[in-house]
Order: structure tokens, then C-alpha cells, then sequence
């Protein structure tokens, strides 16, 4: 039986907040792919910050590292779905 | 008669304790256990300070967040305007993944949406929940917008722990009447929330 706890106490739910739980879940479900894709970009800008340090003008890139900052900068392109999201795989940190 | 202390080493040869002690202003006005529960409501009175403590809470559906929402009319609408902040803490069980950020996602701006008060979702196999407490102060007043101060930790469904910071307030001079708890999505499927009253 649907129900919600209201001080404590079991109460069965109405239809009308039956049907707001309903729509509330297609929401969260639509919303599935961008935060998804936020947590990608959050995790991906995290990586990109821990070696910003090596692209400050007074210091050269190696090609390594330049290729791997290319490649976190790239990581979100083509992705359409949570799934492929999820299979991201970082690239490795150069030495 | 009230009791002022308890001894550990004084409790050897008790069988029984009837009464109640007391935690000085500090009152326990409410408990609820989630099972399979759509969410868990609260009627909010006139202690100047609110906290409660999540158990546990575990939702029915794998990666959701826990958020709430307060109503100013006797629980009739859970639609309180609210501006917030969001940061926290992560890291893996492989070692290799931390980071401190601001979430940007979980905040609010003059936003009547439920307030998360975990993110990036809590993991529903048998050993995953989330666990902390939640400030409310003076909800009751009619002057002032009323603040809350949450921390949580929670495990994150692909084996993270992540430590929630949320805080913000409620902006209505309108006193809150109610507070509601409840997944993002699907059912709160077990946990305890303990509601204390301070004076």
C-alpha cells in the first residue's frame, strides 16, 4: 500500500499524491543524461586543474601531457546516453 | 523525581527504568522508520531550534539523493522558497579519486524545488544508505527567514564516500508549519529520522 509517515504514524496516500510522486519520477528520470553528464564534467575539470599548473606561460608542455589535457578537454563529445556515460574511462596521467 | 546523572559503573544490578531522563533542553519530539515509505513528514512547533538525525536512510531506488521541503500551511503544499549553498568532499575506495567542490547542481536560488541534502545519488544495495543531521532554526519566527545547516555523509553508488555540506534558508517571514523528507525518486525504502526540539 503507497504511504507516507506523518508524525511518526503510517498514512495511506492519496491519489493526487499518487499521481505528483508520478510526475515527480518522469522528472527525475528525464533528467537523468545531464547529471550524468555534470558529474562527468565535474570529475573532468577536477583532472584538468590538477595539472593547470603545467600550462602556465613560463613552462612548456610536453607532448604527452598536452595530448592527455586534450583528451580529458574531449571526453564528453558524442555522449547521448547515461550508459555511455558511465563507461567513460579516463585517460592516464602522463608521468 | 528527575534524574541528574548516571554513572556507568552505577548501572551493575538495574533491571528496570521506568521514566525518563532528561537531555536538558534538548528533546526528543519525534522518530519515524521508513519501510517502503513514499516520505516522512514532521509538524514543526515553537522550539527555536530543530535537529534532526538520519539513520541509515536507505532509498528503494539506486542512485537518488535524500531532500526536503517545508510547508507554511499545515502541510498542504511542501513549495517554501529557498536559496542555498552546496559543497562537499569525495573519495574512493581505490584511492584514486578525491576532489572538495562546490555543487552547483544542489543549490538553490529563490527556488521552491525540494532541497537536496545529498548528491550525486546514494547507492541502494544492502550495505549503502546515508547517515547525518539537519539544523532548523527558529522556524517558528515571523520576522526572520529561517536557516538550515545540514551534513551528511552518504556512499555513493559506485563506491565513493561523500561528505554533503548544504546550508541556506527558508525566505519567508511565514512561520513553517511542516517539514517532508523523501528520495528524489522511488521510496525511502528504510532509515529512522530523529527529531529533537531545542529551547
Amino acid at each position: 500500500m503507497p504511504h507516507k509517515i506523518v508524525n511518526g504514524q503510517q498514512v495511506e496516500l492519496t491519489a493526487d499524491e499518487i499521481a505528483a510522486i508520478a510526475a515527480q519520477e518522469q522528472a527525475w528520470n528525464a533528467g537523468a543524461f545531464d547529471r550524468a553528464m555534470a558529474d562527468l564534467r565535474q570529475r573532468r575539470n577536477q583532472l584538468l586543474a590538477e595539472t593547470d599548473y603545467l600550462a602556465l606561460s613560463d613552462n612548456t608542455l610536453s607532448a604527452e601531457m598536452t595530448t592527455y589535457r586534450q583528451e580529458l578537454r574531449d571526453i564528453t563529445n558524442g555522449l547521448t546516453t547515461v550508459e555511455e556515460v558511465n563507461a567513460v574511462v579516463f585517460p592516464t596521467k602522463p608521468e | 523525581m528527575s534524574l541528574i546523572k548516571l554513572r556507568n559503573n552505577a548501572l551493575d544490578n538495574l533491571t528496570s527504568f521506568e521514566g525518563s531522563a532528561s537531555l536538558g533542553d534538548m528533546v526528543l519530539v519525534s522518530s519515524a522508520t521508513a519501510s517502503s515509505s513514499a516520505s516522512i513528514e514532521f509538524d514543526l512547533g515553537s522550539y527555536k531550534e530543530y535537529k534532526f538525525f538520519f539513520v541509515n536512510m536507505h532509498p528503494a531506488t539506486d542512485n537518488v539523493d535524500l531532500t526536503f521541503n517545508f510547508s507554511t500551511d499545515n502541510g498542504s503544499n511542501y513549495n517554501v522558497t529557498k536559496t542555498s549553498t552546496f559543497f562537499f568532499a569525495f573519495h574512493n575506495e581505490a584511492n584514486t579519486a578525491t576532489a572538495l567542490n562546490y555543487e552547483a547542481n544542489s543549490d538553490l536560488a529563490q527556488s521552491t524545488a525540494f532541497q537536496p541534502l545529498t548528491k550525486s545519488g546514494i547507492g541502494n544495495a544492502n550495505d549503502e544508505s546515508a547517515s547525518g543531521f539537519l539544523h532548523i532554526f527558529n522556524p517558528s519566527s515571523t520576522t526572520y527567514v529561517k536557516h538550515f545547516i545540514g551534513r551528511l555523509n552518504h556512499y555513493v553508488d559506485n563506491n565513493f564516500t561523500l561528505d554533503n555540506f548544504p546550508a541556506g534558508y527558508a525566505n519567508t517571514t511565514s512561520a513553517l508549519t511542516n517539514i517532508k523528507f523523501q528520495m528524489s525518486s522511488g521510496n525511502i525504502d528504510d532509515g529512522k529520522i530523529l527529531m529533537f526540539g531545542l529551547n
